[in-house]
């Protein structure tokens, strides 16, 4: 039974989402922080009976989430999700409140409604334990944000301890030592995915320091609990692969469901053949959105359905068909979604952080379409005040494309990147964040048809961007 | 081959790699290099002895905590007295947080431990609960033309300067060594210690000379000058930063 405050913050929070969608506003958190004020157990209350699967860590919750929650929907589930980056109590508060009534109607037409939230690190801490949730899934643990949070370990206690409130299923991402040594005192309630160490770069290469550059490093090369340096077998990327200490013993577990593809293919193509493995069965689909990351994405998505199927008992969620439903998800809008603008398209790839980064120039160096990529960088609470973190990413090795673009409130310090990594001045062009749209126009106008123009914002210059496409080439607004 | 070149020491490349201080030697690389000078970078971490008369100039940047530890042992234990023998001599360093820290006396945690540093730098540190963060403006104290420097800093220790060691600068905005003082940074003979990531080299090309010049003068005589370089670039950068560092 629900309490009278919780149904009165109901109200309440109802009321203002109506308010805010009247002026034309996204309302994705503030309904949501005042019904958790005026009933501070309306989270508790409201998950209280629901099915719920969380994703957490640093990189990759939004799209993780969003892959777990299409195929959950292409199985036949009523699926409640939270907006993009409303990923605090705030906003999972408000997720609640606005999916009371059209879980209800879901359920009247036979469907089973499952929650599929994305929390934030910190966050997590705090509201997982009035979440109960069957399934925790956490993707992964980069530098991200660092001025926000202090260290990287804070970051990690914080998972720690959200994981500690509940009773749920952990899914670890194997090839992440950081991420992995959580099973610690949880070994009965975890399971690991990962890539298979066979779809990994053997580790025979030893960095090489060029003569002018040098190799950026990892976020975790030494075992946290005897401070010996990790040796790999494999490597995917970043600090990712078949770790092991040779003080300790610690060591990369088998992953229970791990994914297969052929290293020498790129990932940066549409349809990239995947076969997702588990003990007993081995079955064939695609990366649905590219880019290597995302094969990361894509096995925890699969790990996390199928999981939760067997824990509800739902012979629909077998891993035939829940690859064949992931294979066919589409990306989200203005996340790695090609857009088509007459004969020629853009694609926009959000990157907040160090690995990101390095990702997404990864997947522009080794993309056949790529002409011209545009930065933008913008230093407000949202992104990390804080913009060092672009010299921690290496430039130096990736092939840029001819044409460069850059803006943001911080396109200065982008600037400098590009040509400290020995970018000629001359493919540059770069404005300040007013002219930001006006340099997109050109950006766009000067890429050849058939070609794509590649853009790499950080958060907040992303959701000025958006609104300007959104006016512009009329797309359809990102939140619902 | 150029008939210049300079071998830049990275110490604990593998351990030390937040915000963004890679970007640091970066610059000296790339500012060297619009003169034709070469650099050899020389990745030294764990184990590893530092050789003292191999190097120009010393770069030690700063890392998380855990990281931190373990490298105050091998820093005290492996390298230790060949730093300091290095530091005396005149050796070109520039330290940034963590490293700055290391090469004072001590570093005092929050709960009153002591953890013994290098002792290279007469400068002690202690921790406190409240963390300086944000961007900084200072005003630097060495001969260099435009004495702004522009910078991020991200510390709960708060650093004081004994006999001998002059601050890098004065605090125009931010908070600096310790937040009381007004100072921020050291300079001892040729050590430069300063709190700012940002990166701090690259926003502010004349610090960056300065800091070549130094080397290039030790390793290739007194009246050796260094050709001005084109920083239009670097000025849209400082500009641009000026404007929005609020
Ligand atoms: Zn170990």
């Amino acid at each position: 039974m629900r309490s009278f405050r919780v149904g009165f913050a109901l109200i309440i929070a109802g009321g203002i989402r109506l308010s805010l969608r009247l002026l034309g506003k996204g309302a994705t958190a503030l309904p949501g922080k005042i019904a958790v004020k005026i009933a501070p157990r309306f989270i508790r209350e409201m998950a209280s009976g629901c099915d719920i699967i969380t994703v957490t860590g640093t990189n990759g919750k939004t799209t993780t989430t969003h892959m777990i929650s299409e195929s959950l929907r292409k199985s036949g589930y009523y699926v409640a999700t939270n907006v993009s980056g409303a990923n605090l109590s705030s906003g999972i508060a408000t997720t609640f409140a606005q999916e009371l009534r059209p879980v209800r109607r879901a359920v009247s037409k036979g469907l089973k409604p499952v929650y599929v939230l994305e929390i934030d690190e910190a966050a997590f801490a705090k509201v997982a334990g009035d979440l109960s949730p069957k399934v925790c899934v956490v993707t992964n643990l980069f530098r991200d944000q660092l001025d926000r949070f202090g260290e990287l370990l804070y970051t990690r206690d914080c998972i720690e301890k959200g994981l500690d409130m509940t009773d749920a299923l952990i899914l670890l991402n194997a090839d992440d030592s950081m991420i992995a040594a959580l099973r610690k005192n949880r070994e009965s309630r975890t399971e690991f995915y990962g890539v298979d160490e066979r779809s990994m770069t053997r580790n025979n290469v030893t960095d090489t320091v060029a003569s002018r550059a040098l190799p950026a490093s990892s976020d975790a090369e030494y075992c946290l609990s005897c401070k010996r340096k990790y040796e790999y077998g494999a490597r995917s990327f970043g600090h990712f692969g078949t770790y092991s200490c040779s003080s300790c013993g610690d060591t990369r577990q088998e992953p229970q469901q791990s994914v297969y593809f052929d290293p020498t293919k790129s990932s940066s193509d549409p349809g990239l053949p995947l076969v997702f493995q588990g003990k007993d069965y081995s079955v064939e689909g695609v990366l649905p959105i590219p880019g290597s990351h995302n094969i990361y994405n894509a096995a925890a998505a699969f790990a996390a359905c199928t999981s939760f199927g067997k824990i509800i008992g739902d012979p629909k969620l077998s891993p035939i068909q829940v690859a064949a439903a992931l294979s066919e998800v589409q990306p989200a809008f203005g996340r790695m979604e090609k857009i088509r603008v007459g004969d020629k398209s853009f694609c926009i790839l959000l990157v907040k952080n160090p690995v990101g980064l390095d990702r997404a120039l990864s997947m522009v160096a080794s993309a056949s379409d790529a002409d011209g990529m545009y930065l933008l960088l913008n230093s407000n609470i949202a992104d990390g005040t804080d913009v060092s973190w672009i010299w921690d990413v290496d430039f130096e090795s990736k092939t840029m494309p001819d044409k460069l673009y850059v803006s943001g409130e911080r396109f200065g310090d982008m600037l400098l990147r590009l040509i400290y990594s020995g970018v000629d001045t001359n493919q540059l062009r770069y404005a300040s964040m007013s002219e930001a749209f006006v340099l997109f126009e050109e950006a766009l106008s000067a890429c050849e048809p058939g070609k794509c123009l590649y853009v790499l914002p950080n958060y907040t210059s992303m959701l000025a961007l958006r609104k300007f496409l959104v006016g512009k080439y009329r797309l359809k607004d990102f939140w619902r | 081959m150029s008939k210049y070149s300079l071998k830049i020491c990275h110490l604990y490349p593998d351990l030390l790699n937040l915000y963004g201080d890679r970007g640091n030697i970066l610059a000296l690389s790339y500012r060297a290099g619009l003169r034709d000078i070469d650099t050899e970078i020389v990745a030294l971490s764990m184990g590893q002895s530092f050789e003292k008369d191999q190097y120009d100039i010393v770069f030690f940047g700063g890392g998380q905590d855990a990281e931190q530890k373990m490298i105050r042992r091998d820093l005290v234990t492996v390298k230790g007295e060949a730093v300091k023998e290095a530091v005396e001599e005149g050796m070109v360093f520039l330290c940034i947080c963590g490293g700055y820290q290391m090469m004072g006396h001590y570093y005092q945690e929050q709960d009153g431990e002591k953890i013994d540093c290098l002792g290279a730098l007469n400068v002690y540190t202690e921790a406190r609960k409240q963390r300086f963060i944000g961007n900084t403006e200072y005003r630097c104290e060495l001969p260099i033309n435009d004495p702004i420097i522009y910078g991020f800093e991200n510390h709960s220790g708060r650093t004081y300067l004994g006999d001998n060691v002059r601050p890098l600068a004065k605090v125009v905005y931010g908070k600096g060594n310790n937040g009381e003082d007004g100072t921020e940074g050291a300079v001892y003979k040729n050590v430069i210690a300063s709190y700012s990531h940002g990166s701090l080299l690259p926003k502010n090309p004349e610090l960056c000379d300065y800091i070549l010049t130094l080397a290039l003068k030790r390793r290739f005589g007194e009246d050796f000058t260094l050709k001005p370089a084109d920083n239009q670039f670097e000025e849209i950068a400082r500009k641009e930063f000026d404007s929005c560092k609020k």
